[in-house]
């Protein structure tokens, strides 16, 4: 499991990057990170793995704390935004760093994955496109067996036959090992086929934070035409109306929404399922992060 | 042989369970017959495991599969529940047909609409 809990970082300023964060990560879990831009994603996922030392609150995996902790970070795979400490080396180069510092570095795998990326390992990886990169770090990383799997917006910039060769590897490791997952993403529809939990930060905070079966059973959107008044018990996120259509965003379980709108007696009623890039605006509409209908 | 559809605004796990209750009542899953892994169908369709574990469940207590531990999920002896399905399905045209005759819809008509239909599934 991995866990932050009230986690507050400033870096000089009075601004506040991570304001009392708190994220859980429950063991053998896909966890979308995502969240407005300059939320603190990457902030929090350089406390994750130990880079930045949160100056309060705490920062664990497995009860363990994560900063200046080597046999905790040495199961942790970490695939950042930036590939720049990739570069200097080669990919074999690498590989000999990657077996000194993890131990479980596994070379049957790092041999049968060389057919997956089939990159040249005598070439510089500056010399690589930034995509081909991203295949070296999967490569290294997935070699490494690790426990933790921490990806900071990976696929961004793979082609989609690598983004699917990479999500069935690690969800492969998933089924098969429980390997956790954090994957920061604003390829929400992706994100809905590979997670099973979803944190949405706005402002450093934590606003949301479900599993997406909670989500997809507790959220529904309905779009209907009635004469009548909406029964009291409904609880409305959200409400819009185009012309004698009303479409509302509920909470509550489908079933159990219509039901109670069978009683206003609609005209006309369609239940929709609401998709996580629905949920993930209506919900930072309600902090007034949304969508301005502005013209210009 | 499961195909998702992304613009369907059906949760995953509610696509793949109908893919299998389709592959399985059209007989290309028999009974008996053994349904790939968590794992095979996670790494297969590039979807989180705990999706296809839900679909899993939901199938076998709708009574399609049989799971045993540390062999995998078979398909149950669907037959019956096929017959139920199908007599559902009949009731169901049954009233549509009742329906379209009040609304005066002759049997010319709905002979027509019959027909139409068969056309569109092939």
């Amino acid at each position: 499991m991995i866990e932050l809990s009230h986690v507050t970082k400033t870096f000089g300023g009075a601004k506040r990057a991570l304001d009392e964060l708190s994220l859980t990560v429950p063991q053998g879990a896909v966890y979308g990170l995502v969240g407005s831009n300059g939320a603190g994603k990457t902030t929090a996922i350089r406390h994750i793995t130990g880079i930045y030392r949160q100056d309060s609150g705490s920062v664990t995996i497995g009860g363990l704390p994560v900063y200046e902790n080597p046999s905790v970070k040495s199961r942790i795979g970490y695939i950042p935004d930036d590939l720049g400490v990739f570069s200097g080396g080669t990919i074999k180069e690498l590989a000999a760093f990657f077996r000194a510092m993890y131990p479980r570095f596994d070379l049957q795998r790092y041999a049968a994955l060389r057919d997956v990326f089939r990159l040249d390992e005598a070439t510089p990886l500056r010399r690589f496109s930034k995509g081909m990169q991203k295949h070296a770090a999967f490569w290294l990383t997935l070699s490494m067996r690790p426990d933790y799997l921490v990806l900071d917006e990976p696929v961004d910039g793979l082609d989609p036959v690598m983004r699917r060769q990479i999500w069935s590897l690690a969800l492969e490791d998933v089924a098969g090992y429980g390997t956790t997952v954090l994957v920061s993403s604003h390829n929400l529809r992706e994100l809905e086929d590979i997670c099973d939990h979803v944190g949405i930060m706005h402002k450093g905070r934590m606003l949301l934070e479900r599993s997406l079966a909670e989500l997809q059973d507790n959220f529904v959107k309905v779009q209907l035409v009635t004469e009548h008044p909406l029964p009291q018990s409904l609880h409305v996120l959200h409400e819009s109306t185009l012309g004698r259509v009303q479409t509302l965003i509920l909470r509550g379980e489908p079933q159990t929404v219509a039901n109670e709108l069978a009683a206003s007696a609609p005209m006309f009623c369609d239940l929709l399922p609401l998709s996580l890039e629905e949920i993930f605006i209506y919900e930072l509409g309600g902090t007034g992060y949304d969508v301005k209908n502005f013209v210009l | 042989m499961i195909a998702i559809n992304y613009r369907d605004p059906k949760p995953i796990y509610e696509q793949i369970q109908a893919e299998l209750r389709r592959l399985m009542l059209t007989g290309a899953l028999p009974p008996g017959s053994r349904l790939p892994s968590v794992r095979e169908l996670a790494g297969q369709l590039a979807i989180n495991p705990n999706t296809i574990q839900r679909a899993y469940r939901e199938l076998e207590s709708d009574g399609y599969i049989l799971s045993v531990a540390g062999k995998g999920s078979f398909v149950a002896q669907i037959d019956q529940l096929a017959e139920q399905q199908k007599k559902q399905a009949v009731e169901a045209f049954r009233a549509a047909a009742q329906r379209l005759r009040a609304l005066g819809l002759g049997e010319e008509e709905l002979a027509a609409l019959l027909a139409q239909e068969e056309q569109t599934d092939d």
